[in-house]
């Protein structure tokens, strides 16, 4: 795979790519409007700056696609949101074990936002490609059908098709943390009582971890379409195959949030509803 | 109203993350300031709190796309501290052919991918020739031989973490997956190869030492304190207890990890999201430290493998120990792959390697605090938790490697500016031909 993307890589002309090519940002806005083929947008826009960079990208690219799970949904970052952004300066720079007493930094150093807004709040996309990150195969797949001018056929199954452990529609009597145990590994780990979304999940992935022993954790977001809520569906997922009491399932699911919307909740709707709430206090600010 | 003059190179490239510089010139073009603006934070710390302990392993490993294994595992032992958790010994020496293949692969794609560029083509060649693709263009066999390092380090891993890139299987206790008797050999069988690429890379890397001796002896030579793992004097990045070396050559602190906040402060400047660690008891910023390859070079008494010590003799005998040359990173990097290739021929013989009894089944949370160290690339790793009884996070502090050098940037690039800007330093260099003409 790595030396595909070495004959690829060559192929392409880099207008720019901060990790890779010296270009500058004044490089890049000084091309033409949709003087650039393709652009991939990584992370999410939480940053005046990063806001900035997004804009630019959807003014000068013809196809801008989102790459990443950040990109697509937020992310692993947008687990910011459980929390207000003072909190999130507590933690970082105000109170912590080596930090005490600092200020938040406001010197040539972009404003960062209250809430992190899925980048689909900015600007619209024409390709998303979610993952954490996505496969070597899912990039060559994308640049190569591009280059060809051809359409980007991405299979639809969740990483339960790829997975090789057998189900046997067992039904759940107690959910296992994951360093519980031994898991058998010819099982499914889910019908063993450890939590996995692979059922919810877009397998891009082609199932790495439940195939290594380790559960999945959901970071190539929902089985198209791509912004169905990942979280909501994974919740009802378990209730599927955990048939007891609501209560003893809330108490043994230990971080209901963290689980279900690690990767998605920026776009989830419960996600929206945070987001929603901060933007009514900016308003009410105004007012 | 002032006649400063700003300058801002926005973005810094070849850069994992997001950066700008500010440089301030006075009168007669004295540097005044030299800001390094890291424009970019997540907030882990904060949304770590209230997740379960075993669950920030997979993660915190988010933090960085490039040296997400050294997250991943102090991590696993921040965990394991809190909860007094011992994982078997084969499971160790699991994580150490992960470690050590990620240093592999991230090394090779430093050299080749970021820091090659500028010295194959010369550092004033246009951007849109200076970089990998061109490498990949206009020297081939080179770029080969940078795949096939890149490529063995990051497949290692994944076989081991089931991903290369933000890896899943170590968890309290152990591991999740243990290293087939067939994976192990191929990569047996893939190490004759690897030896001679990784040699080939040594050879590469002396021509262009050679070649830029004069950048190297007198741009940004900036004498630092310097931070590092080391195990009894010998290189390791995975254990060991942390090296304080001061700008004089003396070491001046080796305490266990959890003993760290009585060592380390975090300065937050006004300039920049990423704080400055550094050397608490000198104070700031008489105790900025820098850590990564040539802070761990200048701390090891000794390499732990016989080429990668007759590398590091070979690179002492040339910029000496301790070693303030900014441009030495390079170098020191290159005796690291060396180490890093040694040590996966010496695990993947290591009959243990394929040892299945690799995960504890009695784990069980207890309220506590836990702290976990490893070297990452580019510098000691640090992850902190504290949990209730239930094993929930309820208060995190992580220190990553950039931060410990993030100081010693600016105060190098303090000594690059004043070479260019005050004494017209640039002139003066001996730059040798662009290796190659485009």
């Amino acid at each position: 795979m790595h030396l595909k993307l070495a004959d690829v890589l060559p192929l392409l002309d880099i207008k720019y790519w901060q990790a890779v090519v010296d270009f500058k940002l004044k490089d890049l806005e000084g091309y033409p409007d949709k003087s650039i083929a393709v652009g991939f947008y990584e992370g999410m826009a939480r940053t005046e700056e990063d806001i900035h960079l997004l804009k630019v990208m959807r003014e000068k690219c013809s196809t801008l696609i989102a790459f990443g799970s950040c990109s697509c949904f937020g992310g692993i970052p947008g687990m910011a949101n459980f929390s207000t952004i003072e909190e999130c300066y507590d933690a970082k720079f105000r109170h912590n074990k080596t930090v005490n007493g600092g200020e938040v930094p406001t010197k040539n150093v972009p404003p960062i936002a209250e809430v992190v807004k899925p980048n689909t709040d900015y600007v619209e996309f024409d390709v998303y490609l979610p993952g954490c990150p996505p496969t070597s195969k899912l990039i060559l797949t994308a640049v190569t059908s591009l280059l060809e001018g051809k359409p980007m056929d991405l299979p639809p199954h969740a990483v339960c098709h790829y997975c090789k452990r057998e189900k046997k529609e067992t039904p759940i009597s107690e959910v296992l943390r994951p360093y519980v145990g031994q898991a058998d590994p010819k099982r499914c780990l889910l019908e063993q009582g450890y939590i996995c979304l692979g059922s919810c999940t877009w397998g891009l992935c082609e199932g790495p971890c439940v195939n290594k022993g380790a559960t999945c954790r959901g970071c190539f977001g929902p089985v198209p379409p791509i912004m169905r809520d990942h979280g909501a569906a994974s919740i009802s997922m378990l209730g599927t195959y955990a048939p007891m009491e609501p209560d003893k399932l809330v108490a043994q699911v230990k971080d209901p949030l963290g689980t279900f919307y690690r990767f998605d909740y920026a776009t989830s709707h419960l996600g929206r509803i945070r987001i929603k709430r901060e933007d009514m206090k900016k308003e009410e600010h105004h007012d | 109203m002032t006649n400063d003059k700003t300058i801002r190179i926005e973005p810094v490239t070849r850069l994992e993350g997001h950066g700008a510089l500010t440089i301030t010139l006075g009168a007669g073009n004295k540097v005044k300031d030299v800001q390094f603006n890291i424009g970019s934070t997540r907030f882990f710390e904060r949304f770590l709190v209230g997740r379960p302990m075993e669950e920030v392993p997979r993660i915190a490993p988010r933090i960085c796309g490039i040296c997400p294994e050294p997250h991943h595992l102090a991590s696993v032992k921040a965990v394991e501290a809190a909860w007094g958790v011992k994982p078997p010994p084969a499971a160790i020496k699991l994580r150490r052919l992960l470690i050590e293949s990620k240093q592999l692969s991230s090394h090779a794609i430093h050299f080749y991918a970021l820091a090659a560029p500028d010295f194959v083509f010369g550092p004033f060649a246009d951007p849109s020739v200076r970089n990998v693709a061109a490498v990949l263009k206009y020297m081939p066999d080179v770029a080969v031989q940078a795949i096939k390092i890149m490529e063995f380090g990051q497949e290692l891993c994944r076989d081991v973490g089931a991903k290369a890139i933000h890896p899943v299987t170590a968890i309290p206790g152990g591991m999740l997956n243990s290293l087939t008797e067939e994976e192990r050999d191929k990569w047996l069988k893939a190490v004759p190869q690897l030896l001679e690429n990784v040699q080939k890379t040594v050879d590469l890397a002396k021509t262009v030492v050679k070649a830029y001796i004069d950048v190297i002896t007198k741009v940004a030579v900036t004498p630092t304190y310097y931070v590092g793992l080391s195990n009894k004097g010998v290189l390791d990045i995975y254990d060991g207890t942390i090296h304080v070396m001061d700008p004089n050559g003396t070491m001046v602190a080796d305490f266990e990890p959890k003993d760290y906040t009585k060592y380390w402060g975090e300065h937050v400047p006004d300039h920049s999201y990423a704080t400055h660690i550094y050397y608490k008891p000198a104070g700031y910023p008489d105790g900025i430290w820098r850590a990564n390859t040539l802070a761990r070079c200048n701390i090891a008494e000794k390499m732990a493998t016989p080429l990668a010590q007759a590398a590091l003799k070979e690179m002492r005998d040339l910029v000496g120990r301790p070693s303030h040359h900014t441009f030495a990173y390079h170098y020191a990097r290159i005796v690291e792959l060396v180490q890093a290739a040694e040590s996966i021929k010496k695990l993947l013989e290591d009959p243990d390697i394929v040892c299945t009894d690799v995960k504890l089944s009695d784990v069980t949370p207890r309220a506590g605090e836990g702290v976990g160290v490893v070297e990452a690339p580019r510098g000691t790793c640090l992850h902190n938790y504290e949990c209730d009884d239930e094993g929930i996070v309820t208060k995190a502090n992580i220190i990553v490697a950039t931060n410990h050098n993030v100081g010693g940037i600016e105060k190098s690039l303090m000594d690059a500016a004043r070479l260019i800007f005050e004494q017209d330093g640039l002139k003066k260099l001996r730059l040798p031909e662009p290796l190659v003409k485009t």
